[in-house]
């Protein structure tokens, strides 16, 4: 385009700057909320009034901030069960699988404990210490399963990951259903309720998982950037070949994104159903905290593989989903605003990225070239 | 002063006028200036990295220059994809491949033409092509699948593809630096008849002197992004066009290297292997090479080089025989343990294989030293080092590249291969087993290169050299063989063969056997 004697055209851009990066971020929020503002106009109240009861509920008020923050830490496990190997170039779509492995592997400690029989049971350190690591090891195994495929023979990790979700969603299904070996006493379809003895200290109100996630953000971020072993990572994921090279062996690397994505899925599993209060059991609903897990891969990405950068990106979207959630209710809304308002966050922040790519740039025309070449007549 | 071609009465069919452009921190054209006369072939010479990829990728709609503008039979045009320039005629084939592997070559021609938009008439399309192969002497089998073809043949595949699409202009981007000499011969032929029979324009980009002699009339010759002449090819000489390639007088490194051989450091023993389509293409070879030894392997592509150099390296397994490594066995070793025990490997494909596009200069060098404990102390890569030894690389390499901080996709390929073989050869590896380490490179560059082989072997490395140039191999070696489906056709001290020999082995005119 032309205006005057400069030219306003759009070009490709290289890596963008942070601060762009975060200013993007910011104003990818905003046009979420406001494209998201119409389906909460309802005749009494205005937008305005369900975004105060939304936030309000999710970040001001004490029991929601806890859901929000409960939540805020499982996102963040899934995200780093996603990113570790997305880094690798690989991706772990396995997270509800692997989550659901954790629960089970969890619930597993506490059963053989027989505390579904006792209702109480007796516990000490070494069984609430086991029930986080028998489910860092579960989400670990099934990881690995697939790192080994992937490895050894080229098997596709996403059509693997997507059907172990389908297999572990019954296989929960199979334990807490009527008859199952976790079932409750009532059998209504949910497992039974984890015993006092088996819920772990709550040092500040939160698990000790998530410090465990918060720390973990901050080593996988380091190591990414400073070890050896982030930087083997790395390469092969930007250049099996040229990682092959230079000798890094391809079975490791896909064995062990996959196995500590697949522990961080585990964890997020003890995290959600045997670490947070309020709960304790695996729910009849296990599904749709099994799909939540998806919103890892979400944050991962916005975050553009930074496990620190996902915090702020789990906070938002744990606290959008508690709060609209919320709001819903509060307000009548139609079911299902919650997802909606997440639907458009994701599509606003690929939007953003798309146009992180691109720069305007304003510039005086070229003067006119002296040994122009002669134009025909009649051409301009 | 720049010699300036008399003015032309006919207006240049395409042109370009103050382009300049600009990639972080380097600046890749510099008000450049470029006049195409209809029906000639225009060269555009320069060194590596000297800017002709970039103008004409400019010139194709690929890139937007910072500045300037560009003119179509005097009209100004502003491309905004590849795809309006292929609308105004003008075609483009890439220094790489653009094609789709798994498809044949007729569906290949046909995919993106104008005509092709809902159904394909693939039998219409066929005989069209076929009278298009006719006319310029083409020999390609439209039914191949793309991946069986040899460079060349995917080569002219492109050519095709574009003079199908009806370009009156074609712009070749180093189309003989893939080629054999033979195929080098047919294309040059096949260019002439281009621009005689039909009028077609094409814009020739090269670094080979000889190619330019023989096809081009006119040339620009860029230096650093700047024009530093524009020519008539029969009124210049060869010297007179190093000099505006090169800026100054070329003063090629001479290095002397004594010949002392010492103990054997690379031991081969009946080596085979398969390639990637599951072929035996390495079949029985057995050699040695010693301490203080550059053995050249000659061979037209696709005879086994690749798979001995990849077998060596550990990237291929052996199918049988045995290599051993300063007298270690090592057919069964991991490529890590072979750079441990003092490999040294050049790949031929510096950008695919040696290098990682998106990470920085001093990342790359990690590739070689993500193992060496003095590196990566305790696990953790030791980025003051790394980056201390990129700048040396970068400075006893001449590599032109604005910090060590910069991605290698911004380096030039030239300029990529002395950082590769800088990376390499500062481990001093006992054993360097270099693949085409000149395909590509300038004339200065390439010297530099066949330099930094002679002292590798005066420092006492045994050096395996792997390629199609024969005056490099005659230049560098000790010893000379010829690699012929997958077999040695001989390997004999230097001084005891010429290269007309050497030409027939890798022909296939079966000489004495090793």
């Amino acid at each position: 385009m032309r205006i005057g004697a400069y030219r306003l055209s759009v070009e490709r851009a290289e890596a963008p700057s942070p601060a762009r990066v975060a200013l993007g971020a910011l104003l990818a929020v905003a046009l979420a909320l406001l494209l998201a503002s119409v389906l909460f106009w309802t005749p009494e109240s205005g937008p305005w009034t369900a975004y105060r009861i939304a936030f309000g509920y999710a970040f001001a008020n004490p029991s929601g901030l806890g859901a929000t923050v409960h939540r805020a830490v499982y996102l963040l496990l899934c995200t780093l069960a996603f990113l570790i190997p997305l880094r690798g170039g690989l991706w772990n779509i396995g997270l509800p699988g692997q989550v659901y492995a954790g629960a089970l592997a969890a619930f597993a400690v506490p059963f053989w404990a027989g505390a579904r029989e006792l209702g109480s049971g007796t516990a000490g350190g070494v069984a609430l210490l086991s029930m986080p690591l028998a489910a860092a090891l579960a989400g670990a195994a099934l990881g690995a399963l697939v790192g080994l495929l992937r490895a050894k023979l080229a098997v596709n990790e996403i059509l693997v990951t997507m059907m172990l979700n389908s297999v572990m969603f019954w296989l929960v299904s199979d334990f807490i259903k009527e008859g199952g070996a976790f079932m409750s006493a009532t059998a209504e379809g949910e497992s039974f309720t984890l015993p006092e003895a088996f819920r772990p200290p709550l040092p500040l109100g939160l698990p000790p998982s998530a410090f465990l996630g918060l720390a973990a953000a901050v080593v996988v971020d380091f190591v990414f950037s400073r070890a050896a072993a982030g930087y083997r990572v790395r390469t092969f994921g930007l250049n099996p070949q040229a990682a092959r090279y230079a000798g890094i062996d391809p079975v490791r690397v896909s064995l062990w994104v996959f196995v500590l994505g697949g522990a961080f899925s585990g964890l997020a599993g003890y995290h959600y159903f045997a670490a947070v209060p309020g709960l304790y059991k695996i729910p009849t609903n296990y599904g749709y905290y099994g799909d939540l897990s998806f919103y890892g891969i979400i944050c991962a990405l916005i975050a553009r593989g930074s496990a620190v950068g996902a915090v702020p990106m789990a906070l938002l979207f744990a606290g959008l989903s508690v709060g609209g959630r919320f709001a819903q209710g509060a307000l009548r809304l139609p079911f299902g605003v919650d997802y909606a308002i997440l639907g458009l966050l994701m599509t606003t922040f690929v939007f953003s990225h798309l146009v992180d790519r691109y720069r305007v740039v304003w510039r005086p025309t070229a003067p006119a070239p002296t040994s122009a070449p002669p134009r025909p007549e009649g051409a301009r | 002063m720049t010699p300036e071609l008399e003015h032309r009465t006919p207006p240049p069919v395409l042109a370009a006028r103050g382009i300049t452009k600009s990639f972080p921190g380097v600046r890749a054209l510099d008000r450049v200036d470029l006049e195409v006369a209809e029906g000639e072939v225009h060269a555009v010479l320069g060194q590596n990295g000297a800017g002709k990829t970039t103008l004409m990728n400019i010139l194709f709609g690929l890139i937007h220059p910072d500045e300037g503008e560009v003119y179509l039979r005097g009209r100004r045009v502003r491309f905004r994809s590849p795809h309006d320039a292929l609308a105004s005629g003008i075609g483009m084939v890439h220094q790489t491949r653009r094609l789709v592997p798994a498809h044949t070559v007729l569906e290949n021609l046909v995919l993106g033409h104008p005509r092709a938009r809902g159904l394909l008439d693939l039998r219409r399309a066929r005989q069209e092509l076929e009278a298009l192969c006719a006319r310029y002497g083409v020999h390609v089998d439209l039914e191949a699948r793309v991946w069986q073809l040899s460079e060349g043949e995917k080569q002219w595949v492109e050519i095709l593809k574009a003079l199908y699409a009806g370009v009156r202009i074609l712009i070749l981007d180093e189309p003989t630096s893939a080629l054999t000499p033979p195929e080098v011969q047919a294309l040059l032929r096949a260019l002439r008849a281009l621009v005689d029979q039909d009028g077609v324009t094409v814009v020739l980009v090269t670094h080979k002197l000889p190619v330019v002699r023989a096809v081009a009339r006119t040339v620009t010759v860029l230096r650093a992004g700047r024009v530093a002449a524009r020519l008539s090819v029969s009124d210049t000489t060869d010297h007179e066009l190093v000099q505006h390639m090169v800026g100054q007088e070329v003063t090629l490194p001479t290095v002397q290297a004594p010949d002392r051989r010492g103990p054997v450091v690379l031991e081969v023993e009946d080596l085979s292997a398969y390639n990637d389509k599951g072929v035996l293409s390495l079949r029985g070879v057995s050699f040695t090479v010693h301490e203080g030894e550059i053995v050249g392997v000659a061979g037209v592509t696709g005879n086994g080089q690749e798979e001995l150099a990849q077998v060596l390296a550990g990237l291929r397994p052996a199918v049988s025989g045995r290599v051993r490594l300063l007298g270690r066995d090592v057919t069964h070793l991991p490529t890590l343990d072979r750079w441990r025990l003092g490999l040294g490997y050049v790949p031929a494909e510096r950008t695919e294989v040696a290098s990682v596009a998106a990470l920085s200069l001093v990342e790359n060098t990690g590739l070689n030293y993500h193992f060496d404990p003095e590196f990566c102390p305790r696990g953790m890569l030791d980025r003051t080092r790394l980056e201390r030894l990129t700048r040396q690389i970068l400075a006893t390499f001449r590599v032109k590249a604005p910090h060590p901080y910069v991605r290698a996709q911004h380096l030039s390929g030239g300029n990529l291969q002395k950082l590769v073989l800088g990376r390499v050869l500062s481990r001093q590896p006992r054993l360097l087993v270099a693949h085409l380490p000149t395909q590509g490179l300038d004339v200065e560059a390439a010297a530099f290169v066949r330099a930094q082989l002679l002292e590798a072997k005066a420092r006492g490395a045994a050096v395996l050299l792997i390629s199609e140039d024969l005056d490099e191999i005659f230049a560098v070696s000790d010893r000379v063989g010829a690699l012929y489906e997958g077999r040695f056709v001989a390997l004999v001290p230097r001084n005891e063969v010429d290269p007309e020999t050497v030409g027939a082995w890798m022909a296939g005119s079966l000489g004495r056997r090793a």
